[in-house]
């Protein structure tokens, strides 16, 4: 025996795929997420405090802020660089929010900034030699004939093509075609489509909200998105509503759960059926308990239509509104303890099946009662289980999501896996730096909590060890 | 069956007859208690599915009655019919299958070795599945939608089945390891001492008799990846899926929508529950061993 056995490796063998998953799903993306909330990698748009380069720098935008346009100018440049024209250059008076959420006021070049329905005028100006006029709007048509520089063009229709959403919510730059009516070198009238780069269209109007689209590359790091996130308006909202739900649906799931469990022990009549009954809610998710309890809850609903119908109400009565949050709390505490009850439950369950029954059956014979059996029997052989089933249920609570958001629509109550989301949205913020600092400050205080429950515990066991 | 030969022996046991009546008392409790939770847990679902089959007039009718009269499909039809639903629910379904195929065949060997094998790390690595189960997906999901943009996986039903793949592994890997440890190992034995090769009594033994575990396993990864909606709808913009999708388009849709889509993603759950019961305490036990 005290030689030295040849190690085994079929075992791991069979788990290396697991754990190569595992890591590269769990680890890696960790490590960035982290990365992404303190590491800058983006452009970054200076904001002038005068329309001119040489003026002091009053701000940063980064790529993809949106900002309102306050005024626009223009600038002719005398510009015989590039064999362009005269082509004048436009200066945006912006404001916006900086990356940790100050508002920035001042100016920016108009190349830098998307603004996405300025309206054009009907006319322009060829400001480059030799302007091909295709047949149609693209550069494998037939050339119909040239345009001069200088020639005033009239404009007839637009077409934009490969404009796209980019994957940061960004429109790309379409290539731009512009049907034109105008007179070539020879003097003759023309009219086809031109490109719109070498033909120069004023802008007629802009519209007041633009986003920054450009501006000079920064790789750095960074603790403005954290910044933002603690002074986002939403952020104490969100972490408040966390805590207050944790803490009232808690107590009431291990409860309720402990209950069901030791009815089941008892052994009822059609126990197996009960036990089915119970389990169901196991496969029920959150976005649909969400549902169900938006139904009992809004002003139509069930609970309103059964308090009608016992005449304690006239007309129903608003759970769901910006006056009643509380009440909106209460809605999601029963759906979640509805909805995540059984998952304790089971646990408690296998739990109480670790219980050697003489235990039981001797504590009885001795006299206890239900609640000294409880007390002093059952709970402290349950303890393991029930810590387990704490720490996990409090880290899936700090993810409490679609049951919120079914119910009172993320707006009036939010949470803070709700914020990561809206932060995240392309429809919404569109800014994954500041979701992820979310999505950190969740784990964080997941891990917090599960490494203090484990403390205290292990304190407790010394001191009922020491005396 | 076995509670009433149990107070009867009490009953020819003991002369005790105070004793007695309250036991019964005690049994009458138990059962009130038992069908007041078991009617807390079914009233909403009833009222969801009362909803989902009633007419759309009556579904905005207000006070609203407690069964469906008339019974009618028209609320259900609606919400089907609504645009982006059924390609929605055809998305859930393929993320979940390749989900259910990807999460078993990655769990499966891993399963058995903690099952089988006494191995240093055994411990660590079963230490460390517990753990990750109980990782905050919400961490998960907005470094890996950003990787995804940048590999151009973004918005793929592939992409997101690898996701679910990784949030359903641990649960699957600890189920299909207890599934294996419920398989005798002396059948095993047995079958090598009768001449067959280890690949075959793990083929002819083990497999069959894990083979209805390992199935109620695949349909739990089912329904999770079905369920799951945070990390679907951060992954996916055009390509959503159901939960995902009804999540998204919550703020502007009507209440008949709103319930019927709400009872159309539970039916599925609790066809599987029913299906999986017999598991089910083998898979959540798990979880505190």
């Amino acid at each position: 025996m005290s030689r030295l056995r040849k190690v085994n490796w079929a075992p791991y063998l069979l788990i290396l795929p697991s754990f190569l998953y595992l890591l590269a799903f769990f680890g890696w993306p960790m490590i960035r997420s982290l990365q992404l909330a303190v590491q800058r990698d983006s452009q970054i748009l200076p904001i002038y405090a005068e329309p001119n380069q040489e003026s002091v720098v009053v701000g940063k935008l980064e790529r993809g802020t949106f900002v309102t346009v306050l005024d626009v100018i223009r600038e002719e440049k005398s510009g015989a660089a590039g064999g362009l024209l005269s082509r004048p250059q436009f200066w945006l008076k912006v404001s916006g929010l900086t990356p940790d959420g100050d508002e920035v006021v001042g100016w920016a070049e108009r190349g830098n900034v998307f603004v996405q329905d300025a309206s054009r005028s009907d006319t322009g100006e060829v400001v480059e030699k030799e302007v091909p006029v295709y047949a149609e709007p693209n550069g494998q048509s037939e050339v119909l004939g040239t345009l001069p520089r200088g020639a005033d063009v009239k404009i007839v229709s637009w077409s934009e093509q490969g404009a796209r959403v980019e994957a940061e919510g960004l429109l790309s730059k379409p290539a731009q075609w512009i049907e034109v009516r105008a007179t070539d070198a020879d003097g003759n009238a023309i009219s086809g489509w031109v490109q719109r780069g070498p033909v120069f269209v004023e802008d007629a109007t802009i519209s007041a909200r633009g986003r920054v689209a450009s501006g000079e590359g920064a790789r750095e790091w960074t603790l403005d998105y954290i910044k933002r996130m603690v002074r986002d308006r939403n952020f104490k909202k969100a972490l408040t509503t966390t805590l207050i739900l944790i803490v009232l649906i808690l107590p009431l799931q291990f409860t309720l759960a402990i209950v069901m469990a030791l009815v089941l022990q008892a052994r009822p009549r059609f126990t197996t059926l009960f036990l089915y009954i119970y389990s169901i809610p196991l496969g029920i998710s959150d976005l649909a308990a969400g549902l169900v309890w938006y139904s009992i809850f809004t002003q139509k609903g069930f609970l309103n239509s059964f308090l009608q119908e016992l005449g304690l109400i006239d007309k129903p009565f608003i759970f769901i509104s910006n006056e009643h949050k509380h009440w909106i709390i209460v809605a999601i505490v029963l759906a979640e303890v509805w909805r995540a009850t059984s998952i304790v439950m089971v646990i408690v369950v296998s739990g109480l099946q670790a219980i050697p029954l003489e235990l039981l059956e001797s504590a009885e014979l001795f006299g206890a009662n239900l609640r000294q059996r409880l007390w002093h029997v059952i709970l402290p052989l349950l303890k393991p289980s029930l810590q387990v089933a704490l720490i996990l249920r409090t880290i899936l609570a700090f993810q409490v999501f679609a049951v919120v958001v079914a119910i009172s629509g993320g707006e009036v109550v939010t949470v803070l896996a709700n914020e990561t989301y809206r932060w995240y949205d392309i429809g919404g913020y569109n800014n994954p730096h500041v979701a992820a600092a979310y999505a950190g400050f969740i784990m964080l205080i997941s891990l917090s909590v599960a490494v203090i429950y484990l403390r205290t515990v292990r304190s407790q066991e010394e001191k009922v060890a020491k005396p | 069956m076995t509670a009433g030969t149990q107070t009867q022996t009490y009953v020819l046991d003991k002369a005790s007859k105070r004793a007695w009546r309250r036991r019964q008392l005690r049994r009458a409790g138990v059962h009130v208690l038992a069908v007041l939770i078991a009617l807390w847990i079914l009233i909403p679902i009833w009222l969801i599915a009362t909803m989902a089959f009633s007419t759309p007039q009556d579904v905005r009718a207000y006070p609203k009655q407690i069964a469906p009269t008339p019974l009618s499909t028209d609320t259900m039809e609606f919400f089907l019919n609504a645009e982006g639903i059924l390609p929605a629910t055809r998305n859930s379904i393929m993320v979940a299958l390749i989900t259910l195929v990807l999460s078993t065949a990655i769990s499966a060997p891993t399963g058995y070795a903690i099952s089988r094998y006494l191995f240093p790390g055994r411990d660590a690595f079963r230490l460390g599945i517990l753990a990750v189960r109980a990782f905050p997906i919400v961490i998960l999901a907005v470094p890996l939608a950003e990787q995804f943009r940048d590999w151009n996986m973004y918005d793929k039903i592939y992409s997101l089945a690898l996701m679910h793949t990784a949030l359903t592994l641990p649960t699957t890997i600890l189920v299909i390891a207890s599934v294996f440890a419920s398989v005798p190992k002396e059948l095993e034995e047995a079958a090598k001492v009768f001449g067959s090769s280890p690949f075959q009594a793990f083929m002819r033994v083990v497999i069959p008799l894990a083979l209805p575990g390992i199935a109620a396993s695949a349909i739990f990864t089912f329904v999770m990846s079905w369920n799951e909606v945070f990390a679907a709808i951060l992954l996916t913009l055009e390509n959503r899926t159901l939960p995902a999708l009804i999540l998204y388009t919550l703020d502007k849709s009507s209440d008949p929508f709103k319930f019927a889509g709400g009872f159309f993603m539970l039916v599925p759950s609790l066809i599987f529950i029913f299906m999986v019961r017999r598991y089910l305490f083998n898979m959540w036990g798990q979880i505190t061993k």
